[in-house]
């Protein structure tokens, strides 16, 4: 044989291996809140005026049933764009001309660099006739105000990352998130398997502020101990499905959304807030400064709050309503079993904007703690 | 000059390894040098991980995984594709399509029936508990074994076919002479048989080795708490933080080290050969 024969098998192989492995891969997440598809890509044929909105696919405002009421009293037509991440959005709002975005759905972690940046406009709330029905706190979340005191977005949906554990086997409602760190559990946890929730976690359990955690060195201790009492760590909704389903876990970090949905679908599965707290998310319309609709966006997001909107939305699968008219009309059940109610509201801290060299430094100790 | 036709054929594959291979990895290459606050060319994603030691350790028992997948994959292969391509006349066709079944089968739908079969309450459980070898669970998911399981599975047919074709090339009266100037059958397995068949060996266990080393799926499901590969902080980084800078440092790491172990392996099948 010649030399180069080492080099032929090889290229040769490799063309076989390029040949059969033509399977690809990729984590899928997919929106857990959302609800019914629509065709948002649908032109109109009048001159009706057009409302262009930024949000996230399958999350109301692209479901046509929700959205014709307004469509028809307004006589104009909504007109969907897709943002990819919270980082996408702020790109796009960096970058759009004059009235190419006329509502946009900004949250918390990226609304202080929009309102800095002078991306958005002030919002006059007394012209918001469903304002005063939102939940207090959100009539003053504080990523929604500017620095001088006007608020430049309007919470919208919300939900919460917190304790769901399997009522069959844990008889009473963890009322602590320690409940997570947890010996008598060893083996039936299933933490998730991201920096920023596994922090936020540990922090809420050690009684630190989980957005600006004083001592992280603890909280990796804490994180260290917490590995061995894992069945495993999740990091798609969907295997956390699978583990709650097949009975391998007993509690879990998972968000409110998903526990509502499994518990439909008749799985034994609580969800609760605990007292030391839990990590919030809140979705806020805003309309950007360059929009050339700024009436009607207002009263878009009037339409949006709304307590026959949001119930709608809510109770059909969506994430929980930031109008507490609205809360209160949903099935007790349901809303319990995504806490949706006051008091699990008011427990919750709001993740909030973060640098990148933060980002880092929180993901190399999730890191070093996975690795160890 | 004379444009060569059949050169020309090879312009499209050209150009396609140009496009998709050879720019997008010089973008790469230079994302690696970005600094992450101030965007110019700077080595502080390189020296961070050379100066973090969990990305050492972390990279080094990535390593051992890769090597002891091949070691297993070379210890179940080598036997098969020499039956099959000495002993098997008819039948060999059947055990080769069966053999690359797993390269048909996605790569999720794979991972996830190891999940299945291996899990506390699963197929391989209650088999064991049914014949009394276990009592409860048998703890296999969720650690390193059940990687290394998922892995072998999904990379062991590239070692067989490429053991295969190195022996079904080689003429057996090399064999027969062996034999009648009397050596034993391990001597003429040991000095006739596998020195011929090295260079398959050796573009088998790269073919194995390179992609373990890069491996995040296979680890990420099937390992759990202890799933943590230095593919999982590549995929982390890219995906979970945007940090592309960092993560493409790492990646180009790994890349020397694939270069440097199929350099080593090269090397190794032709000194064997020549010997």
């Amino acid at each position: 044989m010649k030399k180069s024969s080492f080099r032929k098998v090889l290229v040769g192989a490799l063309a076989v291996a390029v040949m059969f492995s033509m399977s690809a891969c990729g984590n899928s997440t997919g929106t857990a809140d959302g609800n019914s598809s629509g065709d948002s890509s649908a032109q109109s044929d009048s001159g009706k005026t057009k409302l262009y909105v930024v949000n996230w696919k399958d999350y109301g405002t692209d479901d046509k049933e929700l959205m014709k009421q307004f469509e028809e009293e307004n006589d104009c037509e909504i007109v969907n764009t897709y943002m990819q991440s919270e980082d996408d959005l702020l790109t796009k709002l960096k970058t759009s001309g004059s009235g190419e975005i006329d509502v946009c759905l900004p949250n918390c972690t990226i609304l202080p660099a929009a309102i800095e940046g002078d991306l958005l406009e002030p919002i006059d709330t007394s012209k918001l006739t469903n304002f005063n029905s939102l939940f207090d706190r959100f009539k003053t979340q504080k990523e929604c105000l500017g620095d001088d005191g006007q608020m430049y977005a309007v919470p919208v949906v919300w939900g919460s990352t917190a304790v769901a554990y399997n009522t069959d086997n844990v008889k009473e409602a963890p009322t602590t998130i320690k409940c997570l760190f947890d010996e008598q559990y060893k083996g039936k946890i299933a933490f998730r398997d991201d920096y920023n929730d596994a922090i936020m976690t540990a922090a809420l359990a050690l009684g630190q502020d989980p957005n600006n955690p004083s001592d992280l060195d603890a909280i990796k201790e804490l994180l260290l101990k917490q590995k061995s009492l894992n069945k495993t760590y999740w990091q798609t909704g969907d295997e956390f499905s699978k583990l709650f389903a097949s009975g391998q876990i007993d509690v879990g970090l998972m968000w409110s959304g998903q526990s509502a949905t499994m518990k439909k679908d008749g799985e034994p599965i609580g969800f609760v807030v605990p007292e030391d707290g839990g990590i919030g998310w809140v979705d806020n319309f805003a309309i950007p400064k360059n929009s050339k609709n700024k009436e009607l966006a207002l009263k878009f997001i009037d339409y949006m709050i709304s307590k026959d909107v949001q119930y709608k939305w809510s109770s059909n699968g969506g994430p929980a309503p930031s109008n507490q008219e609205a809360a209160n009309a949903i099935d007790p059940d349901y809303a319990q079993s995504a806490a949706m109610d006051e008091a699990s509201l008011n427990r919750l801290t709001f993740m909030e904007y973060r640098d990148d060299k933060t980002k880092q430094e929180w993901n190399d100790l999730w890191t070093e703690v996975k690795a160890s | 000059m004379k444009v060569n036709k059949k050169s020309a054929m090879t312009w499209p594959a050209m150009l396609m390894l140009l496009c998709f291979t050879l720019i997008p990895l010089l973008i790469m290459f230079e994302t690696s040098f970005r600094s992450d606050e101030t965007g110019t060319l700077t080595l502080e994603n390189y020296k961070k991980f050379f100066t973090n030691f969990m990305y050492i350790k972390l990279t080094g028992s990535t390593l051992l995984m890769s090597l002891l997948v091949t070691v297993i994959s070379l210890l179940i292969a080598y036997p098969l594709a020499y039956i099959m391509a000495k002993k098997l006349k008819g039948l060999k066709n059947v055990i080769l399509v069966l053999t690359i079944i797993p390269f048909f089968t996605n790569q999720l739908v794979r991972v996830y029936s190891w999940l299945i079969f291996l899990q506390d309450g699963g197929i391989l459980n209650r088999l064991f508990m049914s014949f009394g070898l276990a009592e409860n669970g048998l703890g296999i998911l969720y650690t390193r074994a059940a990687v290394v399981i998922g892995l072998t599975h999904a990379f062991f047919p590239y070692m067989v076919v490429t053991i295969y074709m190195a022996l079904e090339r080689m003429d057996d009266s090399l064999i027969e002479a062996s034999m009648s100037l009397g050596a034993s059958k391990w001597t003429t397995f040991k000095d006739v048989i596998f020195p011929i068949s090295m260079p398959g060996v050796m573009s088998g266990v790269t073919i194995v080795f390179v992609p373990c080393l890069g491996s995040f799926v296979e680890p990420r499901i099937l390992g759990g708490v202890n799933g943590t590969v230095i593919g999982t902080v590549i995929e982390d980084q890219f995906f979970q933080l945007y940090g592309w800078n960092f993560g493409a440092a790492i990646a180009f790491v790994l890349f020397a080290l694939v270069l440097i172990f199929m350099g080593a392996f090269g090397a190794l099948g032709r000194r064997w050969e020549t010997e």
